[in-house]
Order: C-alpha cells, then sequence, then structure tokens
C-alpha cells in the first residue's frame, strides 16, 4: 500500500540535499511583507453584509424565549437568527458532540452565543443585537470543577453517561505503581497547578460566506482545520458536502485556538443562504476570549518514585481538569493528560486519573502542547525535586533514565528515533551548565528540563481508514510544479516546507513551485494543522507524490538521451547528467515527459502505520514519531519585588531532520517565547459572577519585545526511519519544557518551590516569606 | 459625512468619511490597503501601526478627519517608494521588489502568520531611519508596542539587524539557530 | 463607534465656549474636548461615553508649545508646557531631560511608542480609570453613575490601596504623580477667563468630590498648560529652609513597576524629589503612582524626609509613614511592600547619584 510506503530519510539525489536543509525564504514571505497576502477580514465581496453575534450576559440561564421581532424591524437589518435556526449540534469529537451555533434552550457561560444578525454595516448589525429581548431564568453557575462536581445539579450538560458534570474521566494503569512506591528509595509527592491560558493570536476569527448563484456555499474562514469545517457544515446546515466549499485564507496565527468549527463560521454560512448575500462575521477580540479553547486549568497531585540511584519506579498521577462549558477537544485533552508523559524517561509503572469537569466558563479547548504542557510542568519539577534529595545534577538525573532510541514506552507506544540524549549535551554545552549552575549568586539560577511530543496522532478525530494526508501534484510544459493540498498554513510554514519537498525532488527551484492549499473544492483532504501533524504526514504524501512523476520525467529523459534513469540529475531547475554530459532546462525536460506520458499529475498519500497500546484509549497519543526536547532556562529574581527576569532560554530540539532551519528556529523561539510567557505573565480571571475580567490584550497580558528573553535555538537531528527525509515535528514540542525549567531555575536561585503557576510577582515574595519563616 | 482628503503612499484620496472614522477603518474598507491589520481595535496590539509624518501610530486610535495633511505611509506604500527612491538615485541600482525591512524580515524568517508583521515592519523602519544602527536594546524598545504571537520577537530583531547591516553594507551577524557552540560564562560572576 | 459631530475651534475660547451645554440639541450628550484621542478613543469603542461631538483642540495654535517662561528673575525661568505637547515630545526634550529627567522617564513609560507619538500631556491627566469593571459597559459601577464598585469585593488585584471608597480605582496617569512631585501647576481656560492651580490640588478623591469625576475641571473648562517651576528646586517655604543660602542640589527619580515592561499601567510608581546640601535631605517631594484615585503625595513622610541624612533608614522610615494607612482589598496587599520597595529603590538611586 502505497500511502505507508517508507521513503527512507536519505536526499532523493545523490549527495547533498539541495533545497532541504537550507535556509528558504517561505513561499508567501513576500507577500506577507508587503501586506499583499490577504486574510479572511481583507475580503470583500460585492453586495456583502456583516453580521454581529448576540451573546450571554449570564453564566448558566435557561432560556424561555427570544424576541427578535424589534431587531428584524430595524431599517438595514437582513437576517436575524437564533438557537432554533441551527439547532444540529456538533462538536470536533464526533462522541462529544455537545454545542449548537447559538444557544437552543440554554446558555453555559458569559459570552455563550444566543443570536445573530445580518445588516448592511456592522453598526446596524450590533444595534439589531441590543434589541433582541431574552428572556433568561437564572441558574446556578458552578465556576470552579470542585463546585461543578459538588453540584450535579442543575446540570451544565445532561448527559446520562456521565452525570454530575464530568466531562471525560480516564484511568489508565500500567504496572504496579502503589508496589513501586512502597518500594522506593525516594518518593516525592506534590500538588501542583496550572491557572489556563489563552492563544491570543494576534488575528481574530473571521469568517465569510457567499452563496453561490449555483446553489453551492462557499466559507472563508480563519480556520486550521478546513476540513473538519467542511463536516461540521455539511451536518449543521444540512446541506451535501459537495455543495460546500470551504477556504482558509492567509490565517494570522492559531496555535490550536482555531481548531473547532465555531459559531460564527455556521451563523455567516446561515445568514449568507437566508439573505441571499455574502455575509461576513468578524469576532472582536472580547468576542475571542470567549470564544477561548484555551489550555485547560489543571489541579494535579503527582508521586514519583525512584531507587536509590534515581532511576525512577513508577510515576502516580491524579489531575482535576476543568473543561469549561463545551466538550471541544476534551476527550483527547483528558487522555493527552496521561498518556503523554511516557517519555523521554523511561519507568516501569504509570498510572493516571484524569477527569475533565464542565463549568460556566468559556470552554477549553487544545493550546499548543495540547494536554501535557501542565503534566509536563509537574512532573520535571518533581525531577528536580528527586535530583535535589539524592543530590543529584538534574541533568545527570535525567540521564540515568533515558528511554532510548527503537524502545516502547511504559504505556505501549513506539518510540523510533531519540535525540534527548543530545538534547541534554547541548543545552548543558551551551548554557555553561556545570561551571554555573548552582553557583551563581543568590537570585540567580538556571533549571534544566525535558519534554517529549507527538508528530503527529494516528488516530483522526473521526475513524476510518482512508488516507490521514493527501496532495495532488500537476506540472506541464510551462515549467511551473503545482502543489494542491489541504494542509492548513498557519503561519508554521507548511506550504513552504511542501514546496521544498517537491522543488527537492523533482529538481526545480523552489520559485517554480506554487502551493494551492486549504481549499476542499480544490485540494486532496488532509485532516488539518494540529497535534503537529502537517510535516511528517503531508511531507511524506508529498514526496509520494513528487516521486510518481520524477520517475515519470527520468523516464521520458532516459528514453530521450539513450541513458540509464540512474544516470540522470534534475536540480537547480535543470535536467542533467551526473557526469555532466547533457543540461536541459526544466522545462524542456517537461515537455518530453509531457509529450511521452501525456497530461501530467500525480497523487500521493500518507497513512501511519498501526500504532498504540492495546487497550481502551491505547491508540490516544500513538505517534508514528516523537520529537524531544531539552531546555536550560536563566533566571533573576527580585527578592525585594517578587520579579523574575528570565534572561536567556537553551532550547535543544530533536526534530528528526530540519528541512528549513530558519523555519525550525522560528517554532522553538516562538515555543518557548510561549511558554515562558505563561508562566510569567500570562493569566485570566473569571469572576463571581463568571464574568471574564479583562477579554482584551491589555489586560490579558502577552509578552512584548522588551519582556522577552534572549532565545538561542538548537537544532538536533536523530533522523527518524519514517519522517519525511528524517523530519519530526518543531511546532509544540520546544514549549514544554519551558515553565519547568522556569521554575527550576527558580530552585536554583532561591531555594523555592514555586508550583503553582503563573509565577507572579505576589507569589515569589510569600514563598520567600514562608521560606525565610521556615528558616528562622 | 464629510469630503476627506488624505494623503496615503505619497497619493492624494478624496473620499466620504463619517467624522468616528477611524484611519484604520478608512485605509481597510475605503481604500483597500488592507495591509493594515485589525488585531484588537484598541490601542493594545499595534497590529495597524501605520506611519503618520513617519512617526509610527494607531490606525486604531486615530480619526481619519484629523489626519488630513499628513503624510500617511501604510505597508502597501513603503516597495513603490523605495523604488521610486532607487530610481532617483543615480548610485543606487538595485531594484528590489521589496523594501529592504522587508527583504530582512522575509529573509529571517520573522514572518510567520504574517499578521503583525505590517505593523512590525513600519515600526522597524521608523526606527531604522532615526537610528540606523540600533543596538539590540533599542530595537526592542522601538518594537515594544507590536505584539507577535508566533516569532518570540527573536527573528524579527534579528530582521533589523540584517536590514542595518545590509544598509552598512556590513557582513550580516549570525542568527541565534546559526551561533557556534556558545562558549559558556564565566565561572560563577563578579 | 457611535457617530457623534466634529467641532473645530480655532481658539481656546471658541472650545470652552462649545463645551456649553446650550449648544446641544436636546437629549443629546455633553460633547468632549478631544486631543491625542488614545484614552478618549478607546472609552467610544467601549460605549463608556456617548457624546454629541468632539471638540478637536489640534487645530488651535499654540497649545503644543514647550517654552520658558520668566519668573521674577530667576535662572533658568519656568519652563510652560502645552496641553497638546505629545508625551514622545516631552520624553524627548532635551530641556525636560536635563531639568526635570523624572518627567521624561515618566513619560517614556507610558503606553507603548505608538501610543505616546500621539497622546498628549492634557489628555494623560485627563484619562479615565482602567478598572476592569469601569471599562467593561455591562457592569454598571459607582464610576458609571451605578451603585456598587464591583472592584470592592471582586477583582481588585490592580485597584487602590490608599485613598480609596466609596470608589476604588487608581489614577491612570504616569505624569500625574511625576508632575505633582515637581510641583507643577496647571492652567485651566474657562468662558470666564484662566485660573491657575497647583496640580495636586487638581485631583479630587471619589470620597471628596464626585465619584464620576476624577479632578475639579469645571463643566466649560479645560487644561491649557503646565507650568513646571523655575530653578528645577522646591518651590514656596520648603525651598529657603535652612539651606543657609547655598541651594544645594535637587535630584529627582522615577520608578514605576508594571507587569510588562512595555503598555502597561503602574501597578505602583515612585516619584521623588530631594533637596540636598551636605549629604542631609532639605526638602522632599515623594509622590506614589498606581495605589490611590489621586497621585498619592506623601506629606507625612515628606516631612519626616526634611533634615533626614541621605541614607536608607531615612527612606526605610519614609516608607513606613507613606504606607502606613494603607487599606489594601483582597488581592492588591502585594502593592504595600512593591511600594516600600520601590521608594527604598528610589531613596538608594538619589543617594548614589552624584554630582
Amino acid at each position: 500500500m502505497a500511502a505507508r510506503d517508507q521513503h527512507g530519510p536519505q536526499a532523493p539525489w545523490r549527495g547533498e540535499f539541495r533545497v532541504l536543509t537550507k535556509p528558504q525564504r517561505k513561499v508567501d514571505g513576500a507577500a506577507k511583507a508587503t501586506g499583499e497576502a490577504l486574510f479572511t477580514d481583507d475580503l470583500a465581496l460585492p453586495g456583502m453584509l456583516y453580521a454581529r453575534t448576540l451573546r450571554s450576559p449570564h453564566a448558566h440561564a435557561r432560556i424561555r424565549s427570544i424576541d427578535t421581532q424589534a431587531a428584524r424591524a430595524l431599517d438595514g437589518v437582513h437576517g436575524v437568527i437564533t438557537g432554533a435556526d441551527l439547532p444540529q449540534s456538533y462538536g470536533v469529537i464526533p462522541w462529544t458532540q455537545d454545542e449548537t451555533a447559538l444557544a437552543t434552550d440554554r446558555v453555559r457561560f458569559v459570552g455563550d452565543e444566543v443570536a445573530a444578525v445580518a445588516a448592511v454595516d456592522e453598526r446596524t448589525a450590533e444595534a439589531a443585537c441590543a434589541l433582541i429581548e431574552v428572556d433568561f431564568e437564572v441558574l446556578p453557575a458552578r465556576l470552579t470543577p470542585e463546585e461543578a462536581l459538588a453540584n450535579p445539579e442543575p446540570a451544565i450538560h445532561h448527559n446520562e453517561r456521565r452525570p454530575g458534570n464530568i466531562s471525560k474521566h480516564v484511568k489508565l494503569e500500567f504496572g504496579d505503581v502503589d508496589g513501586a512506591a512502597a518500594q522506593a528509595a525516594q518518593v516525592v509527592e506534590g500538588d501542583f497547578s496550572f491557572h489556563g491560558t489563552t492563544h491570543a493570536a494576534i488575528e481574530p476569527h473571521c469568517a465569510l460566506a457567499r452563496p453561490d448563484a449555483d446553489g453551492r456555499l462557499t466559507l472563508w474562514s480563519a480556520t486550521q482545520i478546513t476540513h473538519y469545517l467542511h463536516r461540521a457544515l455539511a451536518l449543521v446546515l444540512g446541506l451535501a458536502p459537495e455543495k460546500i466549499r470551504v477556504i482558509q485564507p492567509c490565517l494570522g496565527g492559531a496555535f490550536g485556538g482555531k481548531s473547532d468549527p465555531f459559531s460564527l463560521e455556521f451563523c455567516a454560512a446561515k445568514l449568507a443562504l437566508i439573505t441571499g448575500r455574502p455575509v461576513k462575521l468578524l469576532w472582536t477580540r472580547e468576542e475571542v476570549f470567549y470564544a477561548h479553547r484555551g489550555r485547560h486549568p489543571m489541579q494535579m497531585h503527582y508521586r514519583t518514585s525512584s531507587d536509590g540511584e534515581g532511576h525512577l519506579t513508577g510515576v502516580d498521577a491524579r489531575l482535576l481538569i476543568d473543561g469549561g462549558a463545551y466538550s471541544s477537544f476534551g476527550l483527547v485533552t483528558t487522555y493527552y493528560s496521561g498518556q503523554l508523559l511516557t517519555g523521554p524517561y523511561d519507568f516501569p509503572s504509570y498510572r493516571f486519573d484524569a477527569t475533565r469537569v464542565f463549568t460556566n466558563k468559556p470552554p477549553c479547548g487544545p493550546k499548543r502542547g495540547h494536554g501535557s504542557v501542565q503534566p509536563r510542568f509537574a512532573f520535571e519539577v518533581q525531577l528536580d525535586e528527586l535530583a535535589e534529595r539524592l543530590q543529584l545534577d538534574p541533568i545527570e538525573l535525567r540521564r540515568r533514565n533515558l528511554l532510548g532510541e527503537n524502545t516502547t514506552t511504559v504505556n505501549g507506544q513506539r518510540i523510533t528515533s531519540n535525540g534527548f540524549a543530545r538534547c541534554l549535551d547541548e543545552v548543558e554545552r551551551a548554557s555553561g551548565w556545570r561551571e554555573r549552575r548552582g553557583r551563581l549568586p543568590r537570585g540567580h539560577g538556571l533549571g534544566v528540563a525535558g519534554s517529549m511530543y507527538i508528530s503527529g496522532t494516528n488516530y483522526p478525530v473521526y475513524p476510518n481508514d482512508m488516507p490521514q494526508g493527501g496532495v495532488q501534484l500537476k506540472l506541464d510544459r510551462s515549467g511551473l510544479v503545482t502543489l494542491f493540498t489541504g494542509a492548513n498554513d498557519i503561519g508554521q510554514g507548511s506550504s513552504t516546507v511542501l514546496a521544498g519537498i517537491v522543488a527537492e525532488e523533482l529538481g526545480v527551484e523552489p520559485e517554480a513551485v506554487r502551493v494551492v492549499a486549504a481549499d476542499t473544492d480544490l485540494c486532496p483532504v488532509d485532516l488539518g494543522a494540529y497535534s503537529s501533524r502537517v510535516t511528517f504526514m503531508v511531507g511524506n504524501a508529498a514526496i509520494d507524490g513528487a516521486r510518481k512523476l520524477r520517475r515519470q520525467v527520468l523516464a521520458a529523459l532516459a528514453q530521450e538521451w539513450e541513458v540509464a534513469e540512474e544516470e540522470i540529475l534534475l536540480a537547480g531547475g535543470r535536467a542533467g547528467l551526473f557526469n555532466g554530459d547533457r543540461d536541459l532546462p526544466m522545462r524542456e525536460a517537461f515537455v518530453l515527459a509531457e509529450t511521452r506520458f501525456e497530461t501530467l499529475g500525480a497523487t500521493g498519500s500518507y497513512n501511519t502505520p498501526t500504532l498504540g497500546g492495546d487497550y481502551r484509549g491505547g491508540t490516544i497519543g500513538a505517534s508514528p514519531a516523537y520529537s524531544f526536547t531539552a531546555h536550560v532556562v536563566e533566571v533573576r529574581v527580585d527578592c525585594e519585588t517578587g520579579v523574575i527576569r528570565c534572561e536567556k532560554v537553551w532550547i535543544a530540539h530533536d526534530c528528526g531532520r530540519a528541512l528549513n532551519p530558519v523555519l525550525v528556529a522560528g517554532q522553538m523561539e516562538g515555543s518557548a517565547y510561549m511558554g515562558i510567557a505563561e508562566a510569567l505573565f500570562e493569566h485570566h480571571t473569571i469572576n463571581s459572577r463568571g464574568l471574564h475580567a479583562g477579554p482584551s490584550l491589555l489586560d490579558y497580558p502577552l509578552a512584548t519585545s522588551v519582556d522577552t528573553p534572549e532565545l538561542a535555538a538548537l537544532i538536533v537531528e536523530s533522523i527518524d526511519p519514517e519522517g519525511p527525509y528524517g523530519a519530526k515535528e518543531a511546532g509544540e514540542g520546544p514549549l514544554h519544557p519551558s515553565l519547568p525549567a522556569l521554575a527550576n531555575a527558580v530552585h536554583d536561585a532561591l531555594g523555592l518551590r514555586l508550583r503553582e503557576l503563573p509565577f507572579t510577582p505576589g507569589r515569589v515574595l510569600r514563598a520567600l516569606r514562608s521560606q525565610a519563616e521556615a528558616g528562622s | 459625512m464629510e469630503v476627506l482628503s488624505l494623503k496615503v503612499n505619497g497619493d492624494t484620496r478624496c473620499l466620504a468619511a463619517a467624522p468616528q472614522a477611524t484611519l484604520l477603518e478608512v485605509l481597510r474598507e475605503e481604500l483597500g490597503l488592507t495591509g493594515c491589520k485589525q488585531g484588537c481595535d484598541k490601542g493594545d496590539c499595534g497590529a495597524c501601526t501605520v506611519l503618520l509624518d513617519g512617526q509610527p501610530v494607531l490606525a486604531c486610535l486615530t480619526l481619519a478627519a484629523l489626519v488630513q495633511g499628513r503624510e500617511i505611509t501604510t505597508i502597501e506604500g513603503l516597495a513603490p517608494a523605495h523604488r521610486r527612491r532607487c530610481a532617483e538615485s543615480p548610485c543606487a541600482s538595485k531594484q528590489d521588489k521589496l523594501h529592504p525591512v522587508q527583504d530582512a524580515f522575509d529573509e529571517a524568517g520573522a514572518l510567520q502568520c504574517g499578521f503583525c508583521q505590517s505593523g512590525m515592519i513600519l515600526s522597524a523602519t521608523a526606527l531604522l531611519q532615526r537610528d540606523d544602527d540600533p543596538k539590540r536594546e533599542t530595537i526592542r524598545e522601538a518594537l515594544s508596542g507590536n505584539l507577535c504571537r508566533c516569532t518570540g520577537y527573536t527573528q524579527i530583531i534579528e530582521a533589523v539587524e540584517r536590514a542595518s547591516d545590509e544598509h552598512a553594507g556590513r557582513e550580516h551577524r549570525p542568527r541565534a539557530w546559526e551561533q557556534p557552540a556558545t562558549e559558556p560564562a564565566g565561572e560563577g560572576e563578579s | 463607534m457611535r457617530p457623534f459631530e466634529m467641532w473645530e475651534p480655532s481658539e481656546v475660547a471658541q472650545a470652552v465656549a462649545l463645551l456649553d451645554s446650550a449648544h446641544l440639541a436636546p437629549g443629546s450628550r455633553a460633547p468632549r474636548l478631544l486631543a491625542g484621542g488614545q484614552d478618549l478613543l478607546g472609552e467610544l469603542k467601549d460605549d463608556l461615553a456617548r457624546p454629541a461631538a468632539l471638540i478637536n483642540l489640534k487645530g488651535i495654535a499654540g497649545l503644543d508649545e514647550i517654552e520658558e517662561v520668566a519668573s521674577g528673575g530667576q535662572s533658568p525661568h519656568a519652563l510652560r508646557i502645552g496641553s497638546l505637547v505629545t508625551l514622545a515630545r516631552i520624553a524627548d526634550n532635551a530641556t525636560l531631560q536635563e531639568r526635570y529627567p523624572l518627567l521624561c522617564a515618566a513619560a517614556v513609560s507610558v503606553g507603548s511608542p505608538q501610543i505616546r507619538s500621539q497622546a498628549t500631556l492634557g489628555g494623560n491627566l485627563c484619562q479615565r480609570p482602567r478598572c476592569i469593571y469601569y471599562r467593561n459597559a455591562a457592569a454598571l459601577c459607582l464610576k458609571k453613575g451605578g451603585r456598587e464598585c464591583f472592584a470592592e469585593g471582586g477583582v481588585n488585584r490592580h485597584n487602590a490601596i490608599l485613598g480609596g471608597g466609596p470608589s476604588w480605582i487608581v489614577h491612570p496617569s504616569d505624569l500625574a504623580p511625576a508632575l505633582v512631585a515637581l510641583d507643577a501647576s496647571v492652567e485651566l481656560t474657562s468662558p470666564t477667563g484662566t485660573r491657575e492651580l497647583s496640580l495636586a490640588d487638581f485631583f479630587t478623591l471619589p470620597a471628596d468630590g464626585d465619584v464620576l469625576r476624577e479632578n475639579r475641571l469645571g463643566p466649560q473648562e479645560m487644561i491649557t498648560s503646565l507650568t513646571l517651576p523655575a530653578g528645577g528646586g522646591m518651590t514656596g517655604a520648603m525651598t529657603e529652609k535652612a539651606t543657609g543660602g547655598r541651594s544645594g542640589d535637587v535630584r529627582q527619580v522615577y520608578m514605576k513597576f508594571r507587569e510588562r515592561e512595555s503598555f502597561d499601567f503602574a501597578l505602583v510608581s515612585v516619584s521623588m524629589r530631594v533637596r540636598v546640601v551636605d549629604d542631609r535631605i532639605r526638602a522632599a517631594r515623594l509622590v506614589l503612582g498606581g495605589v490611590a484615585p489621586i497621585p498619592w503625595r506623601c506629606l507625612g513622610a515628606e516631612r519626616l524626609l526634611a533634615d533626614k541624612p541621605l541614607e536608607p533608614q531615612s527612606f526605610a522610615a519614609a516608607a513606613q509613614v507613606a504606607l502606613a494607612a494603607a487599606e489594601p482589598l483582597e488581592q492588591n496587599a502585594y502593592k504595600v511592600p512593591l511600594a516600600t520597595t520601590l521608594i527604598m529603590r528610589a531613596g538608594a538611586a538619589l543617594t548614589a547619584e552624584t554630582r
């Protein structure tokens, strides 16, 4: 089966890579630099209407009635919809479809969508929203998981299988954890908490729908999951999928925040169908905070056991996850919170007991490092505690527990390439760890942490046996190669990586490759930009497709030149022989191929091998390859103000092979920045009335250029046997160690263990006070 | 509605707008200059940064009616102006499609999603106008009104340094990921 | 934003005349003065104000000047800063940097570079509160004519520890405490003429004045300029006190603590100015920002500092006095040790300064 062919990690042509592994400009770089690139809100269509959303002012309420008469009567209003117009429920995970585009009978958080209006301009739509009268019966709101568990009624969602406001419960046990703890020479045990953060991509969500004259519907949306959105639209609108076209224009950042189908996409589409006119719905920054799907708050209890030499013997975890008002990806989050912890260290016993609970707050979902950033924080801090107890260097402790290559984790995940040991070496060397750690003056410290992350998951969100990634390729006498892919370039540069692969395989210049991406009418299905899957999966699909075309070009040239195909080199936009005897512009080589094989095209696809543990949930977290990361973070703590200043982060990341080092470094730096910012700055509060306290980019403080440390990306290559030329992911893994490495650096600086995120000055001062009291 | 006369990217444009129309709305909706982005519409992100008489300002917190007669430069105006200058200057041979700062951003990988970049590039351009060899701290300070959520600012700062080096005809500084093995800092510190 | 008209006076007299509500159509809302607009436009977008018209001050000549004014033969002269001077100009002005570095440091700490290039001195002093409840149009709080200060029992990390109640806002201006510490006076113009007020007296506590307002600006009044006293020295009685004919040297410092190093408002700021003769403080100004509904002048601490040696113990004692009356809310007690630390550091910075 072609889809599961291994392409091997070698360069496609004898000798070196010619395009890949070298810095390449992005295919959309110039367009973005000049402002030419069009994002969803940059599109405008003739006759376009503007829509706005009416939202719930209550954290939990039953809707008795909605009166839209006055809104409909307002001059300039063309369409008003409520939950009754879009009653079909949906959800990105097929088993937890608990959302509707607009509330049908119940609102579950302040900001939940109630109605939408399309009008001649935004101001009129907004005025019409204000005229809609909703009769709410206010219900008690549950704002913490503890409160929601203690008060099962009135339930936030009625679900007979999972009563008591429980969204998902997963308990898995591997080996004898309690036995390990009983016999351990060292047991460290403690509570940790993560506060919840959001993506805050600078582009707000936006959707534009156009009812086409032929009865079809086109939707442009700032989404990272064109395909899942396409399916959800068909379901909710009751339209055949072939009548719907979904296009993702340039996307202004996502980080997981645009990987659910959102209310605005359905509302724009429905209003377009009702009015017969294009409808644009742009959410305000405030509304983006309500849409949320950010990183889940978690209360975590960990117990880690080891023998007297620091070899881990067991890890026992209990996690309480605050899910917010809807499921979103919560089922996966709950699994990931446990399943992704089983590397880069080897331990023979493991148990996790994770419960995701509904609360009356904006729904949480997947954010860069989905489900695993919070547990990683707790666990890596415990490893530091263990090292301290054993008087071991924290890097040495980690080295004693390396999982290694070609092995299986305690929960049954297959590990192939593994560059973690080299990641540790790199950060140790670059940071001057041996000379400096533990020897810096009080307030100044270094901390280390490691992590592992998936390169895609072998489990699509809806079960099917079709390829996970696919491409189509077209080349012709013009010399242009066009790659059609469903993959969503969300700024991470996936289209650039794919263009590079095609250029490398076919020997054309990268500029001779045009990428058409994320348009469901034109492109073969890809599942989307999530789980760090695109380079690995679609990269392999692109190799698959390109090699088919390459064979045709080579065959045509071999026949023309009467040489063996092995003697031919396609490179740099020219076709020739390795011995230099022949030289032809690629365009002419393509003419030969088109002449011989007629119209040229090929498809390529990728599917994962069968992976995962043999138990319920064993495939969740199973990935064809895992990336590995180690960070060393340097901090200076101001003991009088409690301010932690992160000075530098050394990020060593095993990305398999760096197909474009500029992009890899950018992902590593961006990840570390985000992790550090989550640990030090980002926080948002829902007050006692369920109101978001400060849904703005002023009150939700993103680190600016003057708050961000120096970031040193140290690329480590392990050359994965199954990745495209050996590549693995780089976009999410490098976030994980930031938070625990920072916490561990604070310990090195001050002897303080910070277990509650974020590390605000107030918390640091309190901890310093307790330390002083304990010491006196 | 009033008739406004705005000087945008060197062209005088007349258009009708209400007194409450922001420069951001007018640029995007009336003049089709969508390179100027709306990230928050409250002055909290810098994505709508444009140059007003060469100074970076927030288009979302500027009323269009009040900037008549001033020079407004948007991201769309940078490269054409650069090309014009190249054509006029006897010594310039380069006829790039990009302004040098845009080119440096593209080359350095400073553009990930690209949404903050128009504002970022304009802030960087204004900086380099007044200081063509800025220190890293100066660069950080000059860009501190432009939020970027993708890059961690590193490649953006490198892009500004690159533009500065290019302007001075200096060799480019190695980028963070290209640095040879970092020399560990000395033992402890003074 | 809701629609409004734009009025374009060319003289101050016209501008203040336009503030007269008699010009308004029945049922419409009071017009607002527009300078840099960096705060006002945010308010309009949040629907916190619904003026029928904005009165654009930028067409009025003479409001954007920084000039020396003769003041009784003293040299150097007092300095007058027009209310429309931008914060970027204040930060970059060489004379100000030389004589009032405290003010330049405060100006450069405001907002972001883009905001500073449009925001004005007058606008900065007249900013409305940043309290999250005030900024949320859905929360009808005391400051918006409601009956409750939601911050008192709600999210109040950023709110007042001094001078609070019944509203617990903090004054958002970074320049105001700096200018109060510089003994600045403010010139207010109304249709009946101008009056000069010490800037310290310009601001009002919610308990003292109208809870809907933060200052004493009359209904038809605007700030036309600020005057910084001559000599950069302490004015009034304090100047002459026991200096033995020697003026001594005046040292000043501004320190601001915030969550991020850009965009953010002060959690606590300290503006401190001392006149030093022979390593003793002869007179002092200590004004805190970010802790109270007005720039919080610490008169007790100032009195304590006068005639104290320039050493840490003096500033520690001053900090203790300055914060003795603090009444933190549930989430903002951290501001007390923070302000104490900043006062100590400001003192240390002034001590280290040698001329």
